[in-house]
């Protein structure tokens, strides 16, 4: 018995060894970033951390991601605009972000090829981000937002107006010693990406619930729908007071089938520029995201490219 | 509980270490070890279930008692019946109560009466009512005919019924062969629980790397068949086959392995079923514990091959059509099971049922390659049409699906529902093929490898492919559990 269980152990090591060894060879697992918070509490990637981000399992899709020096993923070194250049900024969550394409490939770069040599897009895209992130990083870098022609804001009208306030995120709290050195173990870090460690992490969930006897079961919060887009739009309204808001440069990218028509009115009513995807979504007959992931395949960032070249053209 | 499932690797070893360590040498506490765990197992899915369990291992093991003790034929013959009404009722009332409800009313509206069905109760299928009920069955019946003496200990009665490895998809155990296994005091063996171990691991890869990562696409192509090319459909016959073939067997694998850690061996059940070469080959290779169990407990006593010739078809369309009932309560099973019994009769009438007895070698010789090679690819063409009637929703689905897929010819490239490479599906399953092949001689050893370096390297590739193949979107189930 003692032999047998001997073995089972050394299999089980011999076995791992050799799972890291082929994850790392074919590369199968996704390079997370490290994350830090600069000076004006702005969430960014530690600036030259390059990697590749694998989506779907064996590799379906592979992005290749290289963060600069003001801690997002882009082409660019800096971000310091030019005097002989027009500068267009791109801020949005992971879509803006990017990671599932190569950084050559994005929207920005798209897009300055589609445009004519004196523009530059400068892309602020960090995963998870709402609209409180994203003008509270507007408005720490006024300085440099201020010489910056376009200024392209993605929202996601069903998840980006939750808060009415920045707040420092709790992603931070994921960056914890263990989770530090989880990461460094590939197999691991893949086997999470599938979903495999979901029931091993909620059984463990479960048993610390038991264990500190929190057996309340959390009623579901019940809002209706109508109270929820009331909520929205007031959050809307609070943070474009609180952060300000550029009418005049600023314009919303967004999914119009997903707003309620209180905050489309409110927008148009208000003068605030928008650019809704969905129609060129609708009409295509090709998918315009990943079929494994929700975020835009190269058709679908086409899609988007052709929207924002339009509105540079007619603005 | 499911084998492939995360609860059923933390409850695994925690019976294996109760076992051993309180079990050793003690045959009563091995056997309550093993009953509570099976309830525990059972229990997991719905507990008020195994009410039914409970009472039934009641029944048996007081009706055996009864059987044995009578020495007057008729109340011995009474006594039997207990037991067949009993078992076949709650067979009967669970799985084909609705069915034969529904299928009156069908009846009588196809003659122009229209009944409306208010008997219809919409019964839960308790799990592995199918596969414990004919276990409980052959007790009372072997009891019957004298081949065995009932036991006098309720708990190592109550372990057979319940045990958890073949609990709830079999293989079906005789009393004969598991009880007197069950009865004694197991010891650890080293090479059993190795062997045990890569079974275990050899029928999880079928499950998860093959069957799961198939029922994607197979669930989509069978949903969506009118609106696919004929290759499309010709694929996805193709894919249940392989779909189903490694889903039970990958759960028989799984519950043989379990079982040998415990120091128990069960029946094979499955011995490479598509490297057969006629429709009786398949049948010795498929399913193997509910074909003789049909064999031994329905086509024998009804005359089996004995009297007259026309009797004999009737015993054999009879055990095709009740083997097709059994799978579920559907015409499209009952179907199935007719299509079966058709390709049975050519080799039944000429008397070349019992051919290929042996291992097929296709690289023996040129002619073999080709003869053998041809009547391996012809009785899988065969199988898998068969699988479209037992796969389909209805009858109906079934015929336009095979009438898309056999006269329509059309063609255009397959999209797998969730945007996978379908190449990589292909390459598994060519892979899946030779690899069984190789193993052919010995389904009960499918790892054996003398080099060690050969054999870690195996262990290794089985693990990474179930990675590389699984999908949290896929129903892990085993279709076999809703029979």
């Amino acid at each position: 018995m003692k032999k047998f269980i001997l073995k089972i152990g050394l299999y089980f090591i011999c076995i791992f060894i050799g799972l890291e060894l082929l994850v790392r060879v074919f590369h199968l697992h996704k390079d997370r970033p490290v994350r830090y918070l600069d000076e004006y509490n702005v969430e960014k990637w530690i600036p030259n951390q390059t990697g590749i981000w694998v989506t779907g399992n064996r590799r379906q899709n592979v992005g290749e991601y290289k963060i600069n020096n003001f801690g997002y993923n882009s082409v660019y070194d800096e971000f310091q605009p030019k005097k002989n250049k027009k500068e267009i900024a791109l801020v949005g969550d992971s879509f803006i972000q990017g990671f599932h394409q190569n950084y050559q490939n994005s929207i920005g770069q798209k897009l300055e090829t589609k445009l004519n040599k004196n523009y530059k897009v400068l892309e602020f895209g960090y995963a998870g981000w709402d609209l409180a992130d994203q003008l509270h990083m507007i408005k720490a870098y006024e300085h440099l937002f201020d010489d910056i022609e376009h200024v392209v804001i993605y929202m996601q009208y069903t998840t980006d107006l939750k808060r009415d306030t920045y707040t420092i995120s709790d992603r931070f709290s994921l960056d914890t010693p263990l989770n530090r050195f989880l990461k460094e173990i590939k197999t691991v870090v893949y086997l999470r990406d599938l979903g495999l460690m979901d029931p091993i992490t909620k059984s463990i969930e479960k048993i610390k619930t038991v264990i500190n006897g929190d057996r309340s079961v959390k009623e579901v919060e019940n809002v209706n729908q109508e109270k929820e887009d009331r909520l929205k739009l007031e959050n809307f309204k609070q943070l474009v007071k609180q952060y300000g808001y550029d009418k005049h440069k600023n314009v919303l990218l967004l999914d119009y089938s997903l707003c309620s028509t209180q905050f489309l009115d409110y927008l148009e009513q208000n003068q605030f520029k928008t650019i809704n995807f969905n129609k060129s979504f609708e009409v295509s007959k090709t998918p315009p995201t990943l079929i494994y992931d929700q975020h835009w395949n190269n058709h679908g960032r086409n899609l988007i490219t052709n929207l924002l070249e339009e509105y540079i053209q007619n603005h | 509980m499911l084998f492939n499932s995360i609860d059923f690797f933390i409850f695994l070893p925690i019976v294996y270490i109760l076992f051993w360590l309180f079990g050793k040498d003690k045959p009563k506490t091995q056997n309550i070890i093993l009953l509570l765990a099976s309830y525990v197992f059972y229990g997991w899915w719905d507990y008020r279930f195994l009410s039914l369990i409970i009472f039934s291992t009641f029944v048996d093991y007081f009706v055996g008692k009864a059987i044995y003790k009578s020495s007057d034929k008729k109340v011995k013959k009474g006594w039997l019946w207990v037991s067949i009404i009993f078992n076949l009722g709650l067979l009967g009332f669970f799985k084909y109560y609705d069915f034969f409800v529904d299928s009156f009313v069908d009846a009588f509206l196809i003659a122009g009466f229209q009944i409306e069905s208010i008997w219809t109760l919409n019964i839960i299928l308790p799990v592995g009512i199918s596969f414990y009920t004919f276990q409980t069955l052959s007790y009372s019946l072997d009891i019957y005919k004298e081949d065995l003496k009932p036991t006098n200990d309720l708990i190592s009665f109550g372990t057979y019924v319940s045990f958890f490895p073949q609990l709830v998809a079999g293989p079906i155990e005789r009393a004969s062969h598991l009880l007197p296994q069950i009865t004694k005091v197991k010891h650890f063996n080293y090479k059993q629980s190795v062997e045990g171990l890569k079974l275990m691991l050899w029928g999880l890869f079928k499950k998860v790397a093959i069957a799961d990562s198939l029922a994607l696409i197979v669930d989509d192509i069978f949903a969506n068949h009118s609106t696919y090319p004929s290759t499309t459909l010709l694929m996805g016959a193709i894919f249940f086959g392989f779909q189903i073939y490694c889903d039970f067997s990958g759960y028989s694998d799984i519950a043989i392995g379990t079982s040998k850690l415990f120091g128990v061996e069960l029946m094979s059940n499955f011995k490479f079923p598509y490297l057969s070469r006629s429709i009786a080959e398949f049948w010795r290779r498929w399913h193997i514990s509910l074909s003789t169990w049909f064999r031994d407990y329905l086509y024998i006593p009804l005359g089996g091959s004995r009297g007259t010739r026309s009797k004999a078809i009737r015993n054999v369309f009879i055990i095709f059509l009740v083997s097709g009932l059994w799978h579920g309560a559907n015409w499209t099973f009952v179907v199935w099971g007719l299509f079966h019994a058709l390709l049975f009769l050519p080799s039944f009438y000429f008397n070349t049922n019992r051919k290929h007895l042996d291992n097929v070698n296709l690289f023996s010789s040129v002619k073999t390659f080709f003869i053998d090679g041809g009547q391996i690819l012809i009785m899988f063409i065969l199988v898998m049409l068969g699988w479209v009637f037992f796969r389909s929703e209805t009858l109906a689905d079934s015929f336009s699906y095979l009438q898309s897929m056999l006269f329509d010819f059309t063609h255009w490239n397959y999209i797998h529902p969730r945007g996978y490479r379908m190449w990589d599906y292909y390459v598994l399953i060519i892979g899946f093929i030779i690899f069984e092949y190789i193993i052919r001689k010995d389904e009960r050893n499918p790892l054996n490898f003398n080099n060690r370096f050969v054999r870690l390297a195996c262990y290794l590739l089985l693990i990474f492919l179930i990675f590389m193949f699984y999908d949290d979107a896929m129903d892990r189930s085993f279709i076999y559990f809703q029979f």
